[in-house]
Order: structure tokens, then sequence, then C-alpha cells
């Protein structure tokens, strides 16, 4: 197997009837490449161009060194087939590449980006653009799909202990309340902290959700910016129908006197419930006459 | 000779002429018949020819018009209907009046090979093509300015060997848009990448999206496998060959063989198997068993 023998030795053994099949083997003759190293060079320079590098435009540059740990992982011949390190590699070399030129390029003058206002026709049309745009929106949409589902799974999981932890500090709390109102009670305390705390949320809530509805209100019947300023010119002269009757805005705006007013006639009025009186305020008992008055008022109803 | 043929090689020999002499002295007088002699800009006069042979896949249709759009100085040409001599190529570029090529030729419907070409004094090297994704693709996200000229980033093992070296100064020549080209564009917004990993050459397309330098691939990619270069423009003696190369008609020769032994490999197997198995365990003595005594419980299981 080792020795290869020539073609006589062969001759002569067969002559001999010493070989027999499988003790041999055909070897196939070593192809020898061509490689005219001295000949390329010669015609390398009878074609190489001898012009300024800004004709050319070419970079030679050394690829990333890789490190320690990766080459350990994986030699080179692997890497080839290792899509994405070899395409990350790629990526560093050109970039090392680019930075390298750009401050050349700065120098001779020539822009690497367009002005905005420099308009011309790209590579690729537009309405591909668009096409890669949905794509990679659509695929950052189905990525949040998918990891708030894990998330959703997880939460599953743990549901369990996590209802049971709420509801160990919904006791917890109770307790603590329960303990703060009997020590009220006892004198020792003279305030109550949750109490407090409760009334001071419920007042901010109450402000803060007046307000945002008013606004909402606001500018959904608001007119486009053209046409506010055309009605501060030249006066709104469409409808009046609804400009007498009272708005949400216009009874708080009420001077005392009006809301007085407002609040008889709502009297006329007595399928409606009376507008809800704050709280804070204690209600008057109307006086002998008046009480009277209504006695016999809802009597009639009775009988009608 | 046509009116249009003597004009042109007027011009060629007007332009050779600038080329010698690069600062031209105007003269302070100059008589009002004769136009002044103008400088030009556009130096690196090179005109590519890009078509193939009929019977190309779509997709490498496709890398082929990415090719045009991305190269201002390139030209197109109907698909060539020769199957065997490529001299024809010459005479065609030289018709359309271009000195470089990109040839692509078709073969069995499957594989793709693309020849570079210095068009009459050579060289020129065949390459097999392989892993092409085109400029179509969605996962390519770049873009960039039609005809704006591209940087071309090089390896540094393109510096090491002569064969190499050679396959440089082509995709330079080749690639490379002329400063100043009439179609191109004034600004440097992507670079074409050679790379050389696996002894093949790998192609990829950078546009360059802001200061520091951060790129997205545009597209076309590929894969060249050098197989020959030669001295001469599409054909001529041969220069190197290199020896990693096996054809693709070799490498599906091998597959089939593989599959087809297969089934062989696991009959012979079987049938060593059977040979080679001993017909006894071990060697046991006959005169063992003449004391073993039967006892009622044995009776009684049997």
């Amino acid at each position: 197997m080792e020795s290869i023998d020539s073609d006589e030795e062969l001759q002569q053994a067969f002559a001999k009837d010493v070989l027999k099949p499988g003790l041999n083997l055909e070897v196939a003759p070593k192809k020898e490449f061509i490689n005219r190293k001295n000949d390329m060079k010669a015609v390398l320079e009878k074609f190489k161009q001898n012009l300024d590098w800004i004709e050319r435009l070419d970079l030679t540059t050394k690829p990333p060194a890789p490190e320690e740990e990766e080459e350990k992982a994986s030699p080179e011949d692997k890497s080839v087939h290792d899509d994405f390190r070899r395409e990350l590699a790629f990526y560093k070399q050109v970039q090392a590449s680019v930075l390298q030129v750009l401050p050349k390029l700065n120098r001779l003058g020539i822009q690497t980006r367009r002005p905005d206002d420099y308009f011309a026709e790209m590579a690729k049309s537009d309405r591909h653009m668009k096409r890669i745009r949905e794509k990679l929106i659509a695929k950052e949409i189905s990525m949040e799909k998918s990891e708030k589902a894990k998330k959703l799974r997880q939460a599953r999981k743990f549901g369990k202990q996590v209802q049971v932890e709420v509801l160990k500090k919904r006791a917890q709390e109770k307790k603590k309340m329960l303990e703060e109102v009997k020590k009220y009670r006892k004198g020792q305390k003279d305030k109550l902290d949750f109490m407090v705390d409760l009334e001071d949320e419920e007042k901010k809530n109450k402000t803060r959700r007046h307000q945002t509805k008013a606004t909402q209100k606001k500018e959904q019947f608001m007119p486009n910016k053209k046409r506010q300023h055309k009605n501060e010119r030249f006066g709104f002269g469409g409808q009046k129908k609804r400009s007498k009757s009272n708005t949400a805005e216009s009874f708080d705006k009420m001077t005392p006197v009006e809301s007085m007013m407002m609040k008889q006639s709502s009297r006329r009025h007595p399928g409606k419930k009376p507008a809800a009186v704050k709280k804070g305020k204690k209600q008057q008992r109307p006086g002998k006459n008046r009480r009277l008055q209504n006695k016999f008022r809802n009597k009639n109803k009775r009988r009608i | 000779m046509g009116k249009r043929k003597i004009a042109r090689a007027k011009k060629s020999e007007s332009l050779e002429e600038e080329k010698t002499e690069n600062v031209v002295v105007l003269p302070s007088v100059i008589s009002s018949d004769e136009p002044p002699a103008k400088r030009t800009k556009w130096i690196n006069k090179q005109r590519v020819l890009v078509f193939s042979t009929r019977g190309i896949l779509a997709q490498a249709r496709h890398l082929m018009n990415d090719m045009k759009r991305l190269m201002p100085h390139s030209k197109r040409e109907p698909k060539m209907d020769h199957k065997d001599d490529f001299r024809v190529v010459n005479e065609i570029c030289e018709t359309r009046n271009c000195n470089k090529c990109i040839f692509f030729e078709a073969r069995k419907k499957k594989d793709l090979y693309m020849w570079l070409s210095n068009i009459n004094e050579g060289p020129s090297a065949k390459f097999l093509v392989e892993n092409v994704h085109t400029m179509c693709e969605l996962k390519l996200t770049g873009n960039c300015l039609k005809g704006s000229r591209p940087l071309l980033s090089f390896d540094e093992k393109f510096d090491k060997e002569p064969h190499w070296k050679i396959l440089k100064e082509l995709f330079i020549q080749i690639f490379g848009t002329p400063n100043h080209h009439p179609k191109s564009q004034p600004f440097i917004d992507h670079v074409f990448f050679f790379s050389i990993l696996d002894n093949r050459i790998w192609f990829r397309n950078y546009s360059i999206t802001d200061e520091l330098a951060s790129l997205t691939e545009i597209g076309p990619r590929f894969v060249l496998n050098p197989v020959r270069i030669f001295e001469g423009s599409l054909g001529g003696p041969t220069l190197y060959v290199n020896p990693h190369y096996q054809s693709p008609n070799e490498y599906r020769k091998l597959l089939r063989k593989k599959y087809a032994t297969k089934y062989m490999g696991r009959v012979s197997a079987k049938i060593g198997h059977e040979e080679r198995k001993l017909k006894e365990s071990y060697k046991l003595d006959q005169t063992n068993d003449v004391f073993v005594t039967v006892g009622p419980g044995d009776v009684e299981e049997s």
C-alpha cells in the first residue's frame, strides 16, 4: 500500500502470478496545477492602472482579530459555515476600513451623505423600500406578541404564588388598620393615618378627572387651526341655537346668584333630580311654609 | 467607415492627446474659429459590458440586473446564443466600445459561471458563482443612490499571492465606478467588500449610513469560486488553476455515488457479519451436564 510500484515491477509480478485481487490499489496520477507566478507578476505590471487613489477608491484591511475564546470554540474553517459569525466579522472589517477612509474622503471634499434636498433615483425603488419597512414592522410586532405571550405564560406559572401573597398582604393591611382604629378609640392617636391618605387621594383624583374630561370635550368640538384663526378674525357667524343654554363649563363659572336661580328653576321640573349636593355642606331644612307646600304638592301628585 | 466611426476615432485621438498633456496651458490669444481645449475630469474611461448566455436562471438574471443597476459605467447586451466559442464575446465588446466585461455563463440550467475580462489585452478569470442573494431580498434593508461610486474594500489576503493580486486589480478596474462619470453621483455612500475565506471570494455590498460608519447591507451577495485565470481575454494560455476547485458536476457525482453505495454497503456489512460470526460462543465441556440432577421444583416448572 505504502510503496508505489512501477509498471515494470507490476508486469513481472503478474508474469510470476503473484498478483492477487485486493493486494494492489490503483493510484490516480498526481495532478499538477498550473501556477505561473512570474508570468502573473508580469501580466499584472502590464495591465495595472497608474491612477490617483480617487480614481480607484480601493482599500485593504486586516480581518478583525478574533477573541481567544471564540477562536478556541471554532477555528476559521468552521466559522465559514457559521453564518452569523461570518457576517459579523465581515461587518466589523468593513466598518474598520470605512472609519479608516472617512477622514481621507473629508480631506478630498467628498461627502458620504447627500444633503436632504438632493433628490435622485435610488438603487432600490420607493415601492421596494416600503415593502422592506412593512416587513420590518411586522417582524417587530410579532416579536412583541411572542414576548407578551411568554410573559403571560410565566405569570400563569407563578400566578398561584402571587395570589397567596396578595391575600396575605391584604390581611396584614386589614390587621394594621384595625389596630390603628383601636388606638384611635382609646384616644392614643388623634388622627387616623389611612383616613387622611384616602381623603387626599380622593380629592386629587376628582380634580384630575374633571380636568381631563373637560379638556377632552373641548378638543373634540374644536374646529381646525385655520378655522379658529378665521373665526377670530372675522367672527363666527354660525350656530346660535345652543348658545343660550348652559353647559357644564358655564355651570361651573356661574355666580352664586345665578346658581341659586338655577336651583329654583329646577324646582319647577320635579321630574329631574336635583344637582348633586356637595358633601361638605349640611343640607338645610326648609322652613315651615315650604315644607307644607311640598307636602300638598306630593299629595296632589298621588291623586293624579 | 461610417461618419460616426470617423467622428469617434477623432474623439478618441483627441482624448489621448489630453491624457498625455495633463496640464494644458491656454494661450493668451485664441482665434475665434478654434474652440478652446477642454480639460475633461473624466479620465478613467472604463466601460463594462454586462451580459450572459441563454438559459440562465431567474435568480442569476436578477443578479445581473443588480450589477447593471449598481454600475453606471456598464452597458447591456442581449443574451448570447453561442455555446462554445467565447471569442465572439471579445468582438461583441469591441462593437459596443467596451474595454471590460462581466459575462455570465449558464450551464445545465443549474450552474452559473462568471467571466471577468480585460478585453483584448487580458487577463481574464473564470469563477463559479455560488450562494447568490439578490438585491430584491427583503432581508437586505439598505439603500443607496443609483450610480454613486462605491468604495472597494479588500481583505488583506489579496496582497499575498500573485493570483489574488491579479484578481484584485481586475475587480478594481471592473467594479469601480470611474470618477466624474457622467451617470455617476458625486457622493460615496456604499462599499463593495471582497473577502477571501475558504479559498473563495465573498462579495458584499454595504451602505454607509452615518459618520460613525454604521452599515446596512444592500445586496447582492455572492461567493466566487475561482476556476482559472487566463493570460488572454476569455481564453489563451492559463496562468493559474485553482487546486481547491471542484466542479459542480463532480460534486453532484460524488453525492449520487454516496447515496448509491449506501444500500450496497449495508448488504455487504450484513454478509460480512454473518461470515465473521462464530458458531459457538465459546468452547464448552460436554461432560459438564453429567452431574446435573433434576429436582422436583424443576419438573413442576417445566
